[in-house]
């Protein structure tokens, strides 16, 4: 029902002063400058901290890409020579490699975790929100926090895991930080532990979408509860996963911190990540036109993640 | 019939068990921060029967307290999360506002240009934006770290859709009564959307409080620092220790940790409406 009475009261009283200014020319003119004139008003604070912040950085980070550039702001014009440069940094193809390979690990174990963890917490357990809020928690806490917390856990011979190891009958010391496999494992670890929660609200706010008529139906049919998940759960929640898989696939892409703090990108380069070589290749070597050739590539790389997620999400509308 | 049910029984209790022991493996690493932080110095903390009783202290608090600048740090986090929170909701909602509903020539236009700034990785732009901030002498200070940081175009996409769900009736009323566009803007558009901008500013402000590339590379003053800088700093000095840098990451975590108790429901609605919209 629409709320007829004070709009066919207010269009009877206004109609013909609208007829009139649209007549007048001149009337209109001035109140669509007004208009205009608003509207920039109101966008103009955001505007210029988005054009200043967002848009000439990548402008600006374009051209420095095309020079030899140190942060003392010496410069030399190269053109395309720190593109060319970066295609034959083996260290660059490294760390890309690298940042991929996490992508990859990283990807399907928080996707699947986000699920059982939110399967679990849906499944109508006394005490939903404790439940919750505790998976959520490690979210809330900044990167330096858990890679501190997890470097302890991981620390051999004094540390939690390996105590615990040694209870449960591990008689060797495991040097979770010294090799590049089990470097590896400790971040994917502190990642899972520190960003699934994020990923588990997501697919909850999904499941509980699903209509539990649904499930009633297919009970009354016989089905059981893998049934349920198989034919039921998984195919609605398919929008939510693809979204997840796009948003986790970007999130990966970007490891910085906990490869930074927990390993340094060690045991020797093995854990290296393209932003920390960008940060090193600028911010210690002091070669800010090479750095910015390879956030180029970064961004082109990012470009192409986002331009998969819209087009799925238009898809979905 | 009978056996079913008992079936059905039995799987809901093994599903209890496997939940609740599941969160405390999960919690363990949160529990051990909050014990060993309140462990003297050189205790056993790998025991459990150790861990539990006492000897309790706060000196490693006192500690940290005394030889890191830990309240400076606590105040430039909360001062920088605080004015990024506010400036990004008073201005994002400002152009989300003229974006939903003042019409005007090349609307449509900004509004792409502004969405397409979503595709933008801060991982992408450090480098200019480090060298933009030495050449203005922003560098090391709280402008370097709120700047960038309002431009985010997230808030103007939230907010205009939730703009655009407001009932033109509800503005043709004011307007014929004689508000201007300032005036509908604060007094119908702002509290309406008290939901969005909570769930807004809590986002912003987590975000903010956790932010970590970014002022890592704007703040080299280690008075000017933010908790996720200064904290790992402080820490490189005790690597062989343990409760003292626990202490540490205690203090930093408190007050998020009591941003989330108040606001958990803000912070899950949150994350769904940005998600999934």
């Amino acid at each position: 029902m629409e709320p007829t009475v004070p709009v066919t009261k207010d269009g009877e009283e206004h109609a013909p002063l609208k007829r009139k200014s649209k007549v007048a020319g001149l009337l209109t003119n001035k109140k669509s400058l007004s208009l205009n004139l608003f509207a920039w008003l109101f966008l103009s604070p955001y505007l210029l901290f988005y054009l200043w912040f967002m848009l000439y950085p990548i402008i600006k980070g374009f051209i420095i890409s095309l020079y030899q550039w140190t942060i003392g702001n010496e410069r030399t014009y190269v053109g395309l020579g720190n593109y060319s440069a970066i295609f034959k940094d083996s260290f660059f193809w490294e760390a890309l490699g690298n940042t991929v390979y996490f992508v990859v690990i990283s990807t399907p174990t928080l996707v699947i975790t986000g699920i059982l963890l939110a399967l679990t917490v849906n499944s109508g357990l006394k005490g939903t929100g404790f439940l919750r809020s505790a998976f959520f928690l490690p979210h809330i806490l900044s990167i330096s926090v858990i890679s501190s917390i997890w470097v302890f856990v991981l620390q051999p011979y004094t540390g939690l895991m390996n105590s615990v190891l040694k209870t449960l009958g591990v008689t060797q010391e495991i040097f979770w930080l010294d090799s590049a496999n089990l470097a590896w494992l400790s971040i994917l670890l502190a990642t899972v532990w520190w960003t699934v929660g994020f990923n588990m609200v997501l697919f909850l706010a999904g499941l509980q979408e699903i209509p539990d008529d649904l499930y009633e139906a297919a009970r009354i049919d016989g089905a059981n509860s893998w049934h349920c998940f198989r034919y039921i759960t998984l195919p609605s929640l398919k929008g939510v996963i693809l979204l997840v898989v796009v948003l986790q696939s970007i999130a990966s892409f970007k490891l910085f911190g906990q490869s930074y703090l927990m390993t340094n990108g060690g045991p020797g380069t093995s854990t290296r990540t393209l932003v920390q070589y960008i940060y090193e290749t600028g911010f210690r070597t002091n070669e800010m036109g090479l750095a910015s050739a390879m956030s180029y590539v970064l961004f082109l790389v990012m470009v192409l993640f986002a331009v998969v997620q819209f087009k799925f999400m238009a898809k979905k509308d | 019939m009978e056996g079913i049910r008992t079936r059905v029984k039995i799987g809901r209790v093994f599903l209890y068990i496997f939940s609740y022991s599941f969160v405390l493996v999960w919690l363990i690493p949160m529990l051990w921060m909050v014990i060993t932080a309140i462990k003297p110095d050189g205790s056993p903390v790998t025991v459990l029967s150790e861990l539990i009783k006492p000897p309790f202290t706060m000196d490693n608090y006192q500690y940290v307290s005394e030889n890191a600048s830990i309240w400076r740090w606590t105040w430039n986090s909360v001062y920088i999360a605080v004015v990024t929170t506010a400036l990004t909701l008073l201005l994002t909602s400002m152009a989300a506002f003229a974006l939903s509903r003042i019409p005007f020539k090349g609307s449509k236009l900004v509004f792409w240009i502004i969405i397409a700034g979503l595709m933008v990785p801060t991982e992408a732009t450090i480098i200019p934006l480090f060298m933009m901030m030495v050449d203005s002498g922003l560098i090391n200070s709280y402008s370097s770290i709120i700047f960038p940081s309002i431009a985010a175009p997230l808030g103007v996409l939230i907010l205009k859709q939730f703009y655009d769900a407001i009932p033109k009736e509800l503005v043709e009323a004011a307007e014929m009564d004689g508000a201007n566009k300032l005036r509908i803007w604060w007094s119908i558009f702002l509290p309406l959307s008290r939901s969005s901008m909570a769930a807004l500013g809590i986002f912003t402000f987590i975000s903010s409080w956790n932010n970590f590339l970014w002022p890592f590379l704007a703040i080299s003053d280690e008075k000017m620092m933010t908790l996720p800088i200064g904290i790992p700093l402080f820490q490189s000095g005790y690597a062989a220790e343990l409760t003292i840098p626990m202490a540490a990451n205690m203090l930093a975590s408190l007050p998020a940790l009591l941003v989330f108790i108040l606001f958990q429901k803000h912070i899950i609605k949150g994350i769904t409406m940005t998600g999934i919209k």
